[in-house]
C-alpha cells in the first residue's frame, strides 16, 4: 500500500436502532501514523461508530476500508487479526485473571496458530511482547494481581495496553481517559503519544484539552452525522462546531 | 462529613480470593501428587488385607471422576453447563464394550474407538448445542442425552433396556508387562494412571494459547473476540475434547463391572456429574477427582441403609454450597491462606 492510502477510509456509514439513526452517512478517512480524534456531544453515535469499524456492529448502509480493503461487515476476530484493534470506554477486562495474564492472551494472537497447542511459556514472542507492555504501562507492581483488583486508573492503562498487545496497525481508543483524574490524564496522553509510534489511532475523547495537544486531525460528529474535519485549530474555529457543540457545552455550564 | 473520610472505600467490589483457578497450578499438581500418594497407599493396604470390594469401588470412582473432569472442562473452565454429559460416557461404554465382545479383546482398540466415537459425537453434539448459551445450552445437553438413551433402551440388537452383559475379562498390553481387568489392584492402578494422565493432559492444555482462550471465554466472553479469537471454535474444543474425555472414562466403565445398559446415559449420571465437580471444586480439574470419592463412597455407604440415597446426596449437595462454595479445593485452599494469616 502507498503512503497515500488512508489506514481508514469510513464511506457514508449509516446505522439505524428502530427509528432512531444512530449514524448518518458518515464518511471520514483517518492517516496512517495519525492521531485522528472523534469528537462530539454525547449521544453524537461515536461509540456506535467504533462499534461498526470494530465488527461490533453491523452498518445498515456504508462501507468501510482499512489500509484500502473493505472491512464492511467482517467479523471482530478476523479484524484483530487484519490489523485493527480496539479499546471499550468501558473497561472491559478479564476481570478474575491477573494482569499477566490479561495480556497474555491478547499477545498470543501474534502466533502462529500451529502453535496453538504447544505451551504459552514456550513462546518468546508473546512472553516478551506482555513484559515490554507490563513495563510500558507501569503494571510491573500489579502484573500478578487480578485485573479487577486494579484502581480505575490501572484499568484504563490496562485496557489499553490489551487492546496493544497484538501489533494492530490501527488502535481505536474510546475515551481511555474516562473518569481518570487531571493527572492520570495528561500520563495517559503521554502513553497515548508513545503507542502512536507504533500505530495509527483513533480516539473518541471528551477532554477538549487533550484532543487539541493531540491530534493530528478531529473528526466533529453531531446527532450522527460529521459536522466538522480537519486540524485541531480549524475545528476550534469553525463556527458551526462552536454553536453545536462548544457553543452547547456552554449553555449546559450556565 | 468530614474532609478526611474518604466517599468512596478504595476496597475492590470484586469477590475476594475465588480459587486461584488458572493461577494455582502448582498448588493444583500439589493436590494431585497428594491424591496419587494417598492412592498408592490405599492400593498397599487393600492388598495387604486382601480387600477387592473398596478396591472396585475405588476404581469407579476414578471412572467417574474422569467424567466429572469433562464437566469441570465446560463449565469450570469454559463456563458451559452440561446436563447430558452422560451422553458420552455413555457412548464410550458401548464402543468399547461392543468392541471387546464383537471384534478384538484388545484394551488399546476398544479405547480408540471409544475415542473416535467420542469424537464424532461430540462434533455433533457441538454443533447441536454451542451456537446455544446459559439453560438453552443446558437444556439441549439434556435433550441429547435422553434421546440417545432413548433410542438405546429400545435398540434390540444392542440389548435394548437390558443392556449388555458377559463382557470378557482381558489383559491390557503394557509392553512391559500385562494387567488383569479382573485384578483388583492391577486395574486400579491402570484406571488411576489413565485418569491422572487425563489430569495432567487438562492441565497442560490450560497453559497453551488454546486452552487459554477457554479460560478467557468463561471470565469475559463479549471480550473475547476482540483480542482475535472466534468464540466457537473455542466452545467447539472444550465440546469435543470433554465428549473424548467422558468417553474414554465410559469405556474403562464395562471393563471394571462387565456389562453395560442405557441407564448409564442417563440424566442422574449426568446430574451426579455436575454434583461432584461443584463438591470438588469448579475450574480446579483435581477437585472433581477428590468430589468423585467422596460421592462415591457416600453412596456405597447410604446405599448399604437405603436405595434413596440421591435424597442424601441431594441434602449434602445443598449444604456444600452453602458452607464451601468453592468446593473441597477452595475450603483447603482458604484453610492454607488462614494458616499461612494473610487474608484468604
Amino acid at each position: 500500500m502507498n503512503q497515500e492510502t488512508p489506514i481508514l477510509e469510513v464511506r457514508d456509514l449509516s446505522v439505524a436502532f428502530g427509528p432512531l439513526v444512530a449514524v448518518d452517512r458518515m464518511s471520514f478517512s483517518a492517516q496512517r501514523g495519525h492521531i485522528t480524534s472523534v469528537i462530539g456531544p454525547n449521544g453524537a453515535g461515536k461509540s456506535t461508530l467504533f462499534n461498526l469499524v470494530s465488527g461490533a456492529l453491523r452498518p445498515g448502509s456504508g462501507a468501510v476500508l482499512f489500509d484500502g480493503a473493505d472491512i464492511t461487515r467482517e467479523r471482530p476476530d478476523r479484524l484483530v487479526r487484519r490489523g485493527l484493534s480496539r479499546s471499550f470506554q468501558i473497561t472491559n477486562l478479564f476481570a478474575e485473571l491477573p494482569v499477566v495474564e490479561n495480556l497474555r492472551l491478547a499477545a498470543q494472537v501474534l502466533e502462529s496458530p500451529w502453535k496453538a497447542l504447544l505451551p504459552t511459556s514456550a513462546s518468546k514472542r508473546t512472553r516478551d511482547r506482555v513484559e515490554e507492555l507490563v513495563e510500558r504501562f507501569k503494571l510491573e507492581e500489579k502484573r500478578d494481581e487480578r485485573a479487577g483488583f486494579l484502581s480505575h486508573g490501572e484499568q484504563r492503562r490496562l485496557e489499553i495496553a490489551v487492546a496493544l498487545a497484538g501489533r494492530p496497525r490501527l488502535l481505536l481508543l474510546d475515551e481511555p481517559t474516562q473518569g481518570m483524574s487531571h493527572g492520570d490524564t495528561l500520563d495517559t496522553a503521554e502513553l497515548i503519544r508513545q503507542v502512536a509510534q507504533e500505530a495509527s489511532i483513533i480516539l473518541i475523547e471528551h477532554d477538549i484539552d487533550l484532543v487539541m495537544n493531540l491530534s493530528d486531525n478531529v473528526v466533529v460528529m453531531h446527532q450522527g452525522r460529521k459536522l466538522a474535519e480537519g486540524p485541531p485549530q480549524e475545528v476550534r474555529g469553525n463556527p458551526v462546531v462552536q454553536a453545536a457543540y462548544f457553543g452547547t457545552q456552554v449553555h449546559a455550564e450556565n | 462529613m468530614l474532609e478526611s473520610t474518604p466517599l468512596v472505600q478504595s476496597t475492590p467490589l470484586v469477590q475476594p480470593a475465588k480459587l486461584g483457578r488458572v493461577a494455582a497450578y502448582e498448588w493444583s499438581h500439589r493436590s494431585a501428587q497428594v491424591f496419587i500418594a494417598a492412592a498408592l497407599v490405599f492400593t498397599g493396604v487393600a492388598v495387604f488385607v486382601g480387600d477387592t470390594f473398596f478396591l472396585r469401588l475405588a476404581t469407579e470412582a476414578l471412572i467417574y471422576a474422569g467424567l466429572a473432569m469433562s464437566v469441570d472442562l465446560l463449565l469450570g473452565v469454559t463456563g458451559m453447563l452440561s446436563l447430558g454429559q452422560a451422553l458420552f460416557f455413555g457412548l464410550g461404554s458401548y464402543a468399547s464394550t461392543l468392541v471387546l465382545k464383537h471384534v478384538t479383546p484388545s484394551f488399546w482398540v476398544a479405547m480408540a474407538v471409544a475415542l473416535a466415537v467420542g469424537t464424532v459425537a461430540g462434533a455433533i453434539g457441538a454443533v447441536l448445542s454451542i451456537r446455544a448459551r446459559g439453560v438453552y445450552f443446558a437444556l439441549i445437553t439434556f435433550g441429547m442425552a435422553q434421546v440417545v438413551s432413548k433410542v438405546v433402551y429400545n435398540t434390540r440388537s444392542i440389548g435394548g433396556s437390558d443392556g449388555i452383559i458377559g463382557i470378557p475379562v482381558i489383559k491390557v498390553n503394557l509392553l512391559l508387562f500385562e494387567v488383569d481387568t479382573a485384578s483388583p489392584a492391577g486395574f486400579f492402578l491402570l484406571v488411576l494412571a489413565l485418569v491422572m494422565l487425563l489430569y495432567f493432559g487438562l492441565a497442560y492444555l490450560l497453559r497453551t494459547p488454546a486452552g487459554r482462550v477457554l479460560v478467557a471465554v468463561r471470565t469475559n466472553e463479549a471480550r473475547v473476540p476482540f483480542l482475535g479469537y472466534q468464540i466457537r471454535n473455542a466452545r467447539f474444543l472444550a465440546f469435543v475434547v470433554a465428549a473424548d474425555l467422558a468417553a474414554f472414562a465410559g469405556a474403562l466403565y464395562p471393563m471394571l463391572r462387565g456389562f453395560v445398559s442405557p441407564e448409564l446415559m442417563y440424566f442422574n449420571v449426568s446430574g451426579d456429574a455436575v454434583v461432584t465437580v461443584v463438591i470438588g471444586g469448579l475450574g480446579t480439574l483435581i477437585g472433581p477427582i477428590y468430589g468423585s470419592v467422596v460421592i462415591t463412597a457416600l453412596k456405597s455407604i447410604i446405599g448399604t441403609y437405603t436405595d434413596h440415597y440421591p435424597i442424601v446426596i441431594g441434602a449434602l449437595f445443598m449444604l456444600a454450597v452453602i458452607a464451601f462454595p468453592n468446593g473441597l479445593m477452595g475450603a483447603v485452599d482458604t484453610l492454607r491462606a488462614r494458616r499461612k494469616g494473610g487474608s484468604p
